[in-house]
């Protein structure tokens, strides 16, 4: 029984959240939620001006169109969304609006003072506000553009459509290769396909060689993003605050408007209140009327799931104006300055005072399988200063890099830069090899001249190599002449030179990046796995009502309402009905028969239809 | 070479009792047999275990999780399919997925069995790029969402085809069952009815509608909870990609056709979750966007490789 919360005759405040956050068994998330509502509430005091006169215009306004009835509604009605009603906002609420003028004059006037209390600014409700500025029409102006594109933009066909021709994008910049060359579209598109309607020299006036950079896409992605600030902002919000807002209903009538509702005759409060608390829901009682609810992560979630998106989006858009990026091939034994080899993305780069540091490769290794296959690369790096002294030192490998003053240098790709000999047990020389297939089987080589040709007719001893362990020798002629292991140290004579493979000298092919974006991606990211998980949960809110000995019962989900319907109804198979006995009226009432035996026979006869049927 | 052997044995049986269970439900599923019922149980159980095994074999022969080449990656896809069966054979009590995954099982084992040649059936050591942690991660819940979204899109084409006019009388945001008539007055009226059925006249003639628009209820019904489940695993396994890219080479996003296919994939079941929601477009236009996203997702999977271009691409299918 510790949930349930018997309120007192306070007017309820526009949130309630200090409310909710009394009770026990609040989760943790639902606390979160409120403070920050509440916090948001409270920070946002300072536009509130601008709010209600936003209110009293707009009750103004409709007081000219309609009755004068309408503008009670509205001032008595708590601070919404002007214009937008959601279509599935419950009937509850304006039952209630209703309801509440009418009724106990207690109540009523609870409400009339808070809304004075509020519009301290004018003298009341009916009159036309006396601070009709030319500041106050501008931002009338502006919000009616908000409102404009908003509507615009939030549109459900639209985003679908976005979607759709995003995706649509997507696949032709699969279909198409990207970043080639204009001679290779212009070649390769050359026929005319699609009867002389698409060629090479369309897809270069379409920008599908890169279509992931191409304007119109970048605008489509701008869009969408637009789109999904505006429909946050204008329909589920505001979904949310009116969720949230927990309305006791005074009527029957409005209950059974509902999706789901029943009356349970012969049906106390309390034992309805007692089941849902102990299904989880968050139960509030106010006199005979009940309202519980389970599950706000799942209106709050989808919010999130917009939210992630949008931030991953920016943190892209950052990283793409904001950052540097750099290759360089190394060979083992030589530096590079790292702000040599960086180059800016974009605008909003700043380069940082660690691109003075000096990266020294001291070793690079294959390691290989026993079966031959490459298992590893691994560079050997150090970080000298400006000032010589070593700062950083790692052995990075393909899925381990080195992060240092805000970069980060990844292991991504290799080659050979020498071959070191002996020829005629003079040396060590260095032969420079030249790569001759690069990718996935590369293939280097390099050349020994032997003789006084000159250059045009040079002839000698060709050495080529695909990894860093062996070297096969052609002679002058081109003949095969031999495989030697480096540091075997075995000679091999070649043309009447003997050669003695040293060392093959390897180089290292390095990636350095610099993304401000990045941290802001990756909370996107978490953002986005959360709530993508937590959209599923359904939003449940109950009402009942005690009407005389009878219980009105009605309920309303966002999402999966079938079910939804299935589980509340066993749950309300157990609340027990009373019987009173008439002669003993002062004693406590006997409990005979309980609503879950009448309605086993209902769902005894249920069963025998549906095993009938399947 | 004992590894190589207790593999073959695994893989063997494990398809002969597919291909056994398939039958079986089949046949059931026209005439309804109880025996087969549990017979076809019990063999998926088996079959299970029997892919299970495989896979811990792979694991043991090769110190990582058994997800290197298009091979491995079918037969963890297969098993996927078997362990939803068995999850659905918990929930389900109609047996409407039992056929489609079944079957769904049975062809993707028959494909990783029969058509792939020998050379690329035998386990491999990783490249450099996938020797991390987050292979188990990000390949796994990539290739689980995969089972999940086909299974759901399966459903949605089953729906679309069969009850191609209908889908919007019988959709499921129509189907508010009306709890008044849940009274002791009428006892004998099971709450499924539609609402628009109650109201027109209690002729049990209505009977067989009733069942058609349980059939619709039911399949739209699983075709939503396990296309969310798998939307929820694609984002994950999107995100692992991309998170696992940025730690090895820098680059959170580098527009490879798979991961683009993966995007597309995400897109088309993001617009089916939307349209899901919208009271105009629902049932047909769902159902059509979910069935799209079954070719959109092997096209994901199988086609890029195909292409032959981009990261992903490891020589599989030469």
């Amino acid at each position: 029984m510790n949930t349930i919360q018997h309120l007192s005759t306070e007017a309820p405040s526009v949130l309630g959240g200090h409310r909710l956050l009394k009770s026990s068994s609040c989760s943790y998330f639902v606390t979160t939620a409120h403070g920050f509502l509440l916090a948001r509430r409270m920070l946002s005091g300072i536009s509130q001006p601008e709010k209600y006169r936003r209110i009293l215009v707009n009750s103004y306004n409709r007081k000219q169109s309609n009755s004068s009835n309408t503008t009670v509604k509205t001032s008595t009605k708590l601070p919404s969304v002007d214009h937008l009603t959601p279509s599935d906002a419950p009937s509850v609420s304006n039952a209630e609006g209703r309801e509440d003028a009418a009724s106990s004059s207690q109540w009523k006037e609870r409400k009339d003072d808070g809304v004075d209390v509020r519009a301290g600014f004018s003298s009341g409700k009916d009159k036309k506000p006396a601070l009709l500025t030319d500041s106050f029409e501008y931002f009338a102006f502006l919000r009616r553009l908000k409102r404009t594109a908003e509507k615009l933009l939030s549109s459900f066909p639209l985003a679908i459509a976005e979607l759709a021709i995003i995706g649509a994008l997507c696949a032709v910049g699969t279909l198409i290769e990207q970043g080639q060359s204009r001679e290779f579209y212009l070649q390769k598109y050359s026929e005319d396909w699609a009867f002389g309607l698409f060629n090479g020299e369309w897809v270069l006036n379409l920008c599908l060689d890169h279509v992931y950079t191409a304007p119109y896409f970048l605008g489509l992605l701008a869009l969408l993003a637009a789109s999904l600030i505006a429909c946050t902002s204008s329909r589920q919000i505001p979904l949310v605050k009116i969720a949230r807002r927990w309305r006791f209903v005074n009527s029957g009538a409005s209950i059974s408007k509902l999706d789901f509702h029943e009356t349970l005759p012969h049906a106390r409060l309390a034992d309805l209140a007692v089941l849902l608390a102990g299904d989880k829901y968050q139960v509030f009682m106010r006199g005979p009327s009940l309202y519980a609810f389970k599950g706000l992560a799942g209106r709050f979630a989808p919010i999130g799931v917009h939210a992630a998106l949008l931030l991953i989006m920016g943190g892209a858009t950052y990283s793409a104006i904001g950052g540097y990026h750099g290759t360089i091939m190394v060979p083992q034994g030589l530096n590079f300055m790292v702000g040599e080899a960086m180059y800016p993305a974009g605008f909003l780069s700043q380069p940082p005072d660690s691109f003075d540091t000096e990266v020294h490769i001291n070793k690079f290794t294959i390691e290989t399988y026993p079966n031959g296959e490459v298992s590893q690369f691994r560079t050997d790096l150090s970080l000298f200063n400006l000032r010589g002294q070593e700062v950083s030192r790692k052995v990075i490998s393909v899925n381990d890099p080195l992060r240092y003053g805000g970069f980060t240098m990844y292991q991504t790709d290799w080659g050979i830069s020498t071959i070191q000999i002996h020829v005629d047990g003079e040396g060590p020389f260095n032969l420079v090899a030249a790569p001759l297939q690069t990718g996935d089987n590369k293939l280097f080589g390099t050349f020994l001249p032997i003789g006084d040709n000159g250059l045009a007719g040079a002839k000698g001893i060709s050495m080529l190599a695909r990894d860093l362990q062996s070297v096969v020798i052609y002679d002058s002629n081109g003949a095969f002449a031999g495989v030697r292991r480096s540091g075997s140290e075995k000679p091999i004579t070649v043309d009447g030179v003997t050669i003695i493979i040293d060392d093959i000298i390897g180089s290292t092919g390095l990636e350095m990046k610099l993304d401000p974006g990045v941290p802001i991606v990756y909370a996107g990211f978490a953002a986005l796995m959360l709530t993508t998980v937590l959209s599923y949960l359904c939003h449940l809110q109950v009402w009942a009502l005690q009407v005389d000995d009878s219980l009105v019962v009605g309920a309303k989900s966002n999402r999966n309402r079938a079910e939804f319907a299935e589980d509340l109804g066993k749950l309300l198979n157990f609340v027990p009905e009373i019987v009173r006995d008439r002669s003993m009226e002062n004693i406590a009432p006997i409990i005979s028969s309980t609503n879950e035996e009448l309605s086993m026979q209902g769902t005894s006869a249920k069963m025998d239809n549906e095993s009938s049927r399947s | 070479m004992i590894y190589l052997y207790v593999e073959q044995i695994f893989v063997y049986i494990s398809f002969l009792i597919l291909f056994l269970v398939t039958l079986l439900n089949l046949i059931n599923f026209f005439f309804e047999i109880d025996k087969i019922n549990h017979f076809s149980n019990n063999g998926m159980k088996f079959a299970f275990l029997c892919t299970t095994g495989f896979l811990t074999t792979r694991f043991f022969q090769t110190q990582h999780l058994p997800l290197g080449n298009l091979y491995e990656s079918l037969m963890f896809l297969s098993w996927g399919f078997s362990f939803l069966y068995l999850i659905s054979n918990v929930k389900n009590k109609k047996r409407l997925s039992a056929p489609v995954l079944a079957t769904s099982a049975l062809l993707v084992h028959a494909f990783a069995v029969l058509s792939l040649p020998h050379k690329m059936r035998e386990s491999m050591s990783l490249v450099p790029a996938l020797q991390s942690q987050w292979l188990m991660m990000h390949v796994s819940t990539t290739l689980i969402s995969y089972a999940t979204l086909l299974f759901g899109s399966l459903l949605a084409i089953v729906l679309l085809s069969i009850f191609h006019g209908e889908i919007k009388r019988y959709c499921v945001g129509n189907l508010t069952n009306n709890f008044e008539f849940r009274n002791k007055n009428y006892p004998l009226i099971s709450k499924n009815f539609p609402k628009q059925i109650i109201t027109e006249s209690f002729s049990y003639s209505l009977f067989l509608n009733s069942r058609k628009c349980q059939l619709i209820h039911l399949l739209d019904k699983w075709t939503y909870q396990a296309i969310s489940l798998g939307f929820s695993f694609l984002t994950i396994g999107i995100i692992s990609g991309a998170v696992w890219a940025n730690e090895a080479w820098g680059s959170y996003w580098s527009w490879d056709p798979k991961e683009t296919w993966a995007l597309i994939t995400w897109l088309i079941y993001a617009i089916y979750l939307h349209i899901r929601i919208n009271k105009k477009w629902m049932g047909k236009g769902s159902t059509m966007a979910a069935s799209m996203g079954f070719f959109l997702v092997w096209i994901c999977f199988l086609g890029v490789n195909l292409l032959g271009v981009g990261l992903h691409n490891y020589d599989w299918l030469i």
